[in-house]
């Protein structure tokens, strides 16, 4: 790469990994490639264990890869990471705050190592989420946790959020509230967010756009609105030993007797008349959600692995 | 290396553990002045005392302070902060050994200012050589610690330690120069103290080599 082209690429992505695997004994991160552009709200969704954590854990450098490049913020991770970590915000599910010790003596923690640290966003931020400065952390409730976490995170205002399940198991309440801050953090153009879930409903309210993960491998990845706009569930009707013809990126859902279920990942007009031709009485087509998007995709893509 | 952040780290860590430090800085004092009371039965319990409090507050704050932190997922949250894998293990195996080195040093003084002023002179040499044996004992815990994170293998390794204290401490009462020393009044340096001593302290530094050595080079941490 060139220095130009690494130049344009540092201004172009807040984060990017480029052929990234890493192996366990159980589990194999194979040959992820992706970039989030600056001022960009990416959603990296995947079912449970399918790579999301251990890819941000690599894009934050606490797990290194076996092979691949990982850059964050304009700096290679595996030699900046400490710096790098100065522009970045991780939140995970998986992590927590001293038991014993006020959310206030975290406060105090965290600002000791942030110069960007912003006191009165803090404050505003405590009054925003309900907390109280001088509770201990033993006594929080998981909402009242998370929000906590995020208010650590937030007030040294981190240029890239790299958020792993934030709203796991959060009450309707508490996730409007986070997602509804997270909302406000995006209106700042240069601000980026990589925001992981299963749960593919808060993912689809605040992404521009969406990676899919399953089994270590990205199976697709695209801008929001081209998913939802080109996959179409189509509903038919078709005699009994109906054989559905081959069209690209068509796939049988599920079929009961004469009743079929398909999804087409890049829905024309062409895919009805070539059903019809077929024999097929088409009775609905319509958009579908993230949701069976995201399970199409995942169920695609195990069957090509099978294959 | 970031000292700045290392400095923090030390400092929150040394916050964190101020209730254990506290408590151990006291009940090794206390031991201290038990073993030094002129009555045998009272100072030979002290001393068992000493020497437990020494064992407990190194399995204790290696479990608190380094353990805990993988088991209770506070760690991420450190590590997701702008300091380097290699800030944080030197931040923690220097928290690990100042806390620990406070009561040691403190008891082993106490003992030592006591065992002097009380004429009991020629026995302050073998202080030096069972304390080094505790800290050597708590430094080969720390190295297990780091390196298998496991509770189980850094207490198998005190119990370790705990059967070659009574060995060791058998062997230096049974030398007949070191029980001539410990009787009389003027300070000597048996030839088998000091051959302890300077074993000892070469199985402090190599430790210490080993564990930083193992921190330097790991990849992951979590």
């Amino acid at each position: 790469m060139t220095t130009e082209m690494a130049s344009s690429t540092e201004t172009e992505f807040a984060a990017s990994l480029q052929g990234v695997s890493k192996s366990y004994r159980h589990f194999k991160l194979s040959n992820v490639d992706f970039a989030v552009e600056r001022g960009a709200v990416a959603g990296l969704i995947g079912p449970n264990g399918a790579g999301k954590s251990t890819t941000m854990r690599i894009l934050l450098g606490l797990v290194h890869p076996d092979t691949g490049t990982v850059m964050a913020m304009g700096k290679p991770i595996s030699s900046s990471e400490a710096s790098a970590k100065q522009d970045i915000g991780y939140f995970s599910d998986d992590m927590r705050l001293y038991k014993p010790e006020s959310i206030g003596w975290h406060m105090q923690f965290v600002r000791s190592l942030y110069p960007t640290w912003d006191d009165n966003y803090a404050t505003q931020l405590l009054d925003r989420f309900g907390l109280i400065e001088q509770q201990t952390v033993k006594g929080l409730s998981h909402g009242q946790r998370v929000k906590a976490m995020l208010l650590l995170i937030l007030a040294r205002r981190p240029k890239l959020l790299v958020l792993d399940e934030p709203t796991n198991g959060l009450d309707p309440v508490a996730k409007h509230e986070i997602l509804s801050e997270l909302m406000q953090v995006v209106q700042d153009d240069s601000r980026t967010i990589l925001y992981s879930s299963h749960n593919t409903q808060d993912v689809e309210q605040i992404s521009d756009t969406i990676t899919f993960i399953d089994r270590g491998r990205v199976i697709a990845s695209s801008n929001r609105d081209a998913f939802l706009d080109q996959w179409r569930r189509i509903q038919l009707q078709a005699p009994e030993g109906w054989q559905m013809p081959e069209i690209e990126g068509v796939r049988t859902e599920s079929s009961y007797r004469s009743l079929h279920v398909l999804s087409a990942s890049q829905y024309c007009d062409q895919i009805s008349t070539h059903l019809q031709q077929s024999g097929a009485v088409i009775e609905t087509v319509k958009p579908m959600t993230l949701e069976e998007i995201f399970v199409s995709i995942v169920m695609r893509g195990r069957e090509a692995n099978q294959s | 290396m970031n000292l700045k952040a290392i400095q923090i780290l030390f400092l929150k860590d040394l916050f964190l553990s101020r209730r254990q430090l506290f408590a151990y800085f006291v009940g090794g004092l206390a031991a201290s002045a038990l073993a030094c009371t002129p009555n045998s039965t009272v100072s030979f319990i002290g001393f068992i005392l000493v020497i437990t409090v020494a064992i407990a507050a190194g399995i204790h704050l290696i479990g608190t302070l380094m353990l805990a932190e993988s088991t209770d997922q506070t760690r991420m949250f450190v590590m997701s902060l702008p300091v380097s894998l290699l800030d944080y293990s030197m931040g923690k195996i220097a928290v690990v050994m100042t806390t620990y080195l406070i009561p040691w040093t403190s008891m082993l003084a106490c003992l030592v200012i006591a065992t002097m002023t009380m004429g009991k002179q020629g026995s302050v040499v073998v202080l030096p050589a069972i304390f080094l044996f505790l800290l050597c004992s708590f430094l080969l815990q720390l190295v297990t610690a780091v390196i298998s994170e496991s509770t189980g293998w850094t207490i198998c390794v005190m119990v370790g330690g705990n059967i070659c204290l009574n060995v060791f401490l058998m062997k230096l009462f049974q030398d007949p120069e070191v029980a001539e020393v410990v009787k009389g009044n003027i300070v000597q340096w048996p030839v088998m103290v000091l051959q302890m001593i300077a074993i000892e302290l070469l199985i402090i530094c190599l430790a210490l080599v080993v564990a930083i050595l193992f921190q330097f080079r790991r990849r992951d941490l979590v």
